[in-house]
């Protein structure tokens, strides 16, 4: 009765056996950003996209659905908060990944589009309201099995709750934060959420949603775009086991 | 009349005592950055400092050493062979980071000894199992989960010191602070007749503190907790200049010089004092020979060392001082 009333308690080895059956590497269709991450986003972490406003981090997300749509069986949820999801630039993803002659590319459409699930949210609390009705849906296993979430932009729905003296707006952030941590972890989900940029100290820019947020995903990416030759950067602000400073020059065409 | 006095009769002198003491608990001296001081059973050491600061990290080498045996098929680990409780609030920790640096270990320590790269994965497999298995992990993602785990964990370390044979020595909880922003929101309800105390911040702390005292009744075991730091306030950072670079070759601080930010305590003072040593973490920038790799500097609070040691994080992921 004990064991049912609080979390579990695993050893070593048992942890180690659930990294590798279920905790398993989802390719995120760009070559050199599996390259930085050896070998692509990992199930069960929640992996921080920041950057500058237009360094690429809603294309990124649309070729990572894409992606892991096409080449993993289940369901990608697509979280959006400003409109940026784009079917065209998805159906223009699969066209360049398969052959063009190859006559089966409007059946990989086909069952791509109907396996990516976009859902327009606006504020925070529509926000915990989808991910409770997520977690019961999977709790119970009604329906989708689903492989990935994608919030396209995550700090968009926290930044106009945070600031003002209470301390609501940070209890709703680590709130969300936590939920999308069980979901990734006990339902062996890929998250991946963007972070805009604020001004730093002395000049420079750093990601937004402060301090406290910093704690919350296992893995935060820098994005950066080189305005002259349109090619961008990726860099890893945190890792649990990789390098903090290793970057890696990518395009997305 | 033969209990009275059989319960006032001496049952060991002092030195008996302290004899069975030091062989039952003794005191241990942690990896580095932690060893300056011996640190004994029942004391609570807590290690702040700002994301990412190598926190977990220390943990991680910290329960390595302790459930790798002090020797094993002729080979010298320095180990103490007994069972680590990770208690994860941050849900953050990566189960192959540990294995990983385990292994890196019993492969490193196996070739100081024979010299060469001999077949070191059958030595690997057996200790490897015997170490993970000694690595107790649970995970909460609330305070009530974290409080039910506290209040069930004497039946379950009862359980797994008559399966292991030897009881837990450390216990780890990555993060006491994790849960601070959603305890701090809680509704605390001054109405309402019913007997159950209105739910705060201050009664979270105090509920965690008193169970984890309970629990160190029963089993005693050296607690390891960290923490992310607050540092300063928003219009000091700014003026916070290092030009510290002569300073930080003597290795002794200056008290309170204005080169650092201060640290502000954000947990209740029930935590606070039932803290017994405290140590914090900060990332140290201004070596440019190391920019390759992330160096950060401790500084002892508690209790106040004038002492404070550089590391850095190297490419095996081990901690290396200065």
């Amino acid at each position: 009765m004990i064991e049912s009333q609080c979390r579990p308690q695993f050893n070593g080895l048992e942890l180690l056996e659930d990294a590798q059956l279920n905790k398993r590497i989802l390719s995120t269709g760009c070559e050199r950003i599996d390259l930085l991450l050896q070998g692509g986003l990992r199930v069960g972490h929640v992996t921080e996209l920041a950057g500058p406003s237009s360094s690429g981090k809603t294309q990124v997300c649309l070729k990572v659905a894409s992606h892991v749509a096409r080449k993993y069986s289940g369901t990608v949820m697509y979280f959006d908060s400003g409109n940026s999801f784009s079917p065209k630039r998805i159906v223009q993803f699969l066209t360049q990944e398969s052959d063009p002659a190859n006559t089966e590319v409007d059946e990989i459409v086909q069952r791509v589009m109907s396996s990516i699930v976009c859902y327009s949210i606006f504020d925070i609390f529509t926000l915990l309201d989808m991910l409770h009705q997520l977690m019961n849906n999977l709790k119970s296993e009604i329906g989708c099995n689903v492989r990935m979430l994608i919030i396209d932009s995550l700090s968009s729905l926290i930044a106009p709750v945070l600031g003002g003296g209470g301390a609501h707006g940070h209890a709703l952030m680590v709130t969300a934060g936590f939920l999308l941590k069980e979901l990734a972890h006990e339902h062996n989900l890929s998250i991946v959420v963007t972070n805009h940029m604020v001004a730093g100290e002395a000049g420079s820019s750093k990601p937004a949603l402060g301090d406290s947020w910093k704690s919350i995903p296992h893995v935060r990416l820098l994005l950066h775009r080189y305005r002259a030759t349109n090619d961008s950067c990726i860099s890893i602000l945190k890792h649990p086991y990789l390098a903090t400073g290793k970057t890696m020059e990518f395009m997305i065409t | 009349m033969t209990s009275a006095i059989s319960w006032i009769k001496v049952d060991e002198t002092a030195k008996a005592a302290l004899a069975r003491i030091l062989t039952e608990r003794p005191s241990v001296v942690l990896p580095p950055p932690l060893h300056r001081l011996a640190l004994r059973v029942g004391n609570v050491v807590e290690i702040v400092g700002p994301s990412p600061s190598a926190k977990t990290l220390i943990l991680i080498q910290t329960s390595i050493n302790c459930i790798l045996p002090k020797e094993w098929k002729g080979v010298q680990y320095g180990g103490l062979e007994r069972p680590v409780l990770f208690v994860d609030l941050d849900c953050r920790f990566d189960v192959l980071s540990l294995s990983h640096a385990l292994e890196r270990r019993i492969t490193g320590a196996y070739r100081v000894r024979s010299g060469v790269k001999g077949n070191e994965n059958e030595y690997d497999k057996e200790l490897f199992v015997a170490c993970m298995s000694r690595f107790l992990y649970t995970r909460c993602y609330n305070t009530f989960e974290f409080l039910a785990t506290l209040r069930t964990l004497p039946y379950r370390l009862q359980k797994e010191k008559e399966k292991q044979g030897s009881a837990v020595y450390m216990l780890m909880i990555d993060s006491i602070g994790a849960f601070y922003w959603m305890d701090r929101a809680l509704p605390s309800s001054s109405t309402g007749s019913n007997n159950r105390k209105s739910l705060s911040l201050q009664t979270v702390a105090e509920s965690i503190v008193q169970e984890i005292q309970r629990l160190l009744l029963v089993h005693p075991m050296l607690v390891l907790a960290a923490k992310s730091a607050a540092f300063g306030d928003k219009q000091s950072t700014t003026h916070v200049i290092r030009n510290s670079g002569k300073r930080f070759d003597d290795k002794v601080l200056d008290s309170g010089g204005p080169q650092k930010p201060s640290y502000r305590d954000y947990m209740p003072s029930i935590w606070q004092s039932f803290v017994s040593h405290r140590i914090l973490l900060r990332a140290s920038d201004g070596e440019s020979k190391h920019q390759t790799h992330p160096s950060f500097m401790t500084e002892w609070l508690l209790p106040p060392l004038k002492f404070s040691d550089k590391f850095i994080v190297n490419d095996d992921g081990l901690l290396v001082t200065l």
